[in-house]
């Protein structure tokens, strides 16, 4: 299987705004998902300037999908989702 | 626009004199009986340096030494003759009940670009004047003595100071480090001892600054002596050279076709650029092709900023605002740099190695920082940056320029 990749923006809002949460991630994904996600830090993905899109902060997942109000709860349940409940 | 610099060097034309000193306090005492004091008068492109060591140590000794730089400084800006500013300096000290004197001793060093260097000492370790590895005769040696205080000769030196070449000034705590405690060294590490580690120094790092050698020399007094610091340890290095320059990006262009020329400002060498912002991080991955590369490691010893990110080939990368507000309140309180976040730290330590630091502002407003749901007030970019431009001057006498885009 495919890693799931997960970019986290630590542009100003988007850290300001929860992103700080997310620094310690890596260590927040059960063991047995480690090797399977791949955490990388973002400058800025520059989202927070677009309207419409949910507010920040901002995660990419997968490059192509984008999660709003990114929490680390909401990712780990997305992540798990991806991994088919690989868990 | 400035002229781009290349590796961190300036024009030829431009020359800067970085003078820093080191200090560690005898032990078990509140205050450091040495004091060193620097004074640049612009106007005339001057630099003054006043070191003196006061008799005895701790508080007392500290009052000594600090009205005697105090004076020298003042005396020497107003160009009053050395014999007269002794005189008035010894007639001034406070006697000690104890030892029925008023003593403190002194280095003083007056440069003005360009000319020659004058140095006046009074029972301080002979100074050591370096060309690269080479030590350097002064150009005149003569002793002054003062009618009033016939005991105390002043030698006064005319010295030759060169781009490249370096003075040391210290107290004895640093030529007699380790005496009495160590049997190889009968009377302490001595000026010979001093000089051969600062010879010794150099070869190995020519471009060392006078700040480092400053700590090398008053690391390794300490370190000779066993058992802690037994008398207090100062020493001040003054370096004439080439201005290390080093360029912060901060900021997107107010117009976007600008982003090409403001990225071409961060090619200076990866150590001397720091990009500051997200999207000025962006511009330079878009316009310089780099990528901008966040270790894993990083992002979890953050310590309460964003992490920072490298730019192979280019510099660092960090976020903005926030960064910089912490960089401006360490630089504003003159904390150490190495209790601050990671990002804020690596961006003190780059300012503290570079002598010149020009700053390239992009001046559009992020919009993102009006969200009402940020739980903090954002502080504007260029105010921020001002601010901290005036605090690398006033408290670090560093020469720095403001670019706007």
């Amino acid at each position: 299987m495919e890693k799931v990749k997960v970019e986290i923006c630590c542009g100003t809002a988007c850290y300001l705004l929860g992103a700080a949460n997310m620094m310690n991630l890596e260590d927040q994904i059960p063991a047995e998902w480690r090797d399977k996600v791949e955490v990388e830090a973002r400058t800025c993905l520059e989202l927070c300037e677009k309207e419409n899109l949910g507010g920040a902060p901002y995660v990419r997942i997968n490059d192509t999908e984008i999660m709003a109000q990114a929490t680390p709860e909401k990712l780990l349940t997305r992540i798990g989702e991806l991994l088919g409940g690989a868990a | 626009m400035a002229d781009l610099a290349l590796n961190g060097q300036g024009p030829a034309s431009d020359l800067f004199i970085e003078m820093e000193a080191a200090q560690f306090t005898k032990s078990g005492q509140a205050a450091c009986g040495d004091d060193v004091r620097f004074l640049t008068v612009e106007k005339e492109n001057r630099h003054l340096v006043a070191l003196s060591d006061g008799l005895g140590s701790g508080v007392k000794a500290n009052v000594l030494a600090t009205m005697t730089t105090a004076m020298a400084i003042e005396f020497l800006k107003s160009n009053i003759p050395t014999l007269e500013a002794v005189e008035i300096i010894m007639d001034s000290l406070p006697i000690c009940e104890v030892r029925k004197i008023g003593y403190a001793t002194f280095s003083l060093f007056d440069f003005r670009l360009g000319g020659k260097a004058r140095i006046s000492e009074m029972g301080n370790p002979g100074y050591i004047h370096l060309r690269g590895v080479e030590e350097v005769p002064p150009l005149k040696d003569g002793q002054i003595a003062s009618e009033h205080w016939p005991d105390r000769e002043v030698r006064e030196c005319e010295v030759d100071f060169r781009a490249g070449d370096r003075i040391i000034m210290c107290s004895d705590g640093v030529t007699q480090s380790g005496l009495g405690v160590r049997k190889d060294m009968k009377f302490g590490w001595r000026r010979s001892g001093v000089l051969a580690f600062a010879r010794e120094r150099i070869a190995r790092e020519p471009d060392i600054s006078a700040k480092d050698l400053s700590q090398a020399i008053a690391r390794e007094a300490l370190n000779i002596t066993p058992g802690g610091c037994k008398d207090d340890i100062s020493c001040a290095v003054v370096y004439l050279r080439h201005p290390r320059v080093m360029r912060v990006l901060t900021g997107p262009p107010y117009y976007k076709e600008h982003d090409a020329e403001y990225a071409r400002q961060a090619l200076l060498g990866p150590d001397h650029v720091v990009a500051c912002g997200g999207t000025t991080a962006n511009i330079l991955e878009r316009e310089l092709g780099v990528k901008v590369k966040v270790r894993l490691a990083d992002m979890k010893t953050a310590g309460g900023l964003p992490p920072i990110g490298t730019m192979e080939g280019v510099g660092i990368a960090t976020e903005g605002i926030l960064t910089l507000g912490k960089v401006l309140s360490a630089l504003e309180q003159m904390r150490p740099p190495e209790r601050e976040p990671a990002a804020a730290r690596a961006i003190l330590e780059r300012m503290m190695r570079h002598d010149r630091i020009e700053f390239v502002i992009g001046t559009k407003v992020n919009e993102s920082h009006q969200d009402p749901n940020i739980p903090q007030d954002l502080e504007l970019r260029r105010s921020v940056v001002k601010r901290i431009a005036a605090a690398l001057e006033k408290n670090y006498r560093k020469k720095v320029a403001l670019n706007f885009y």
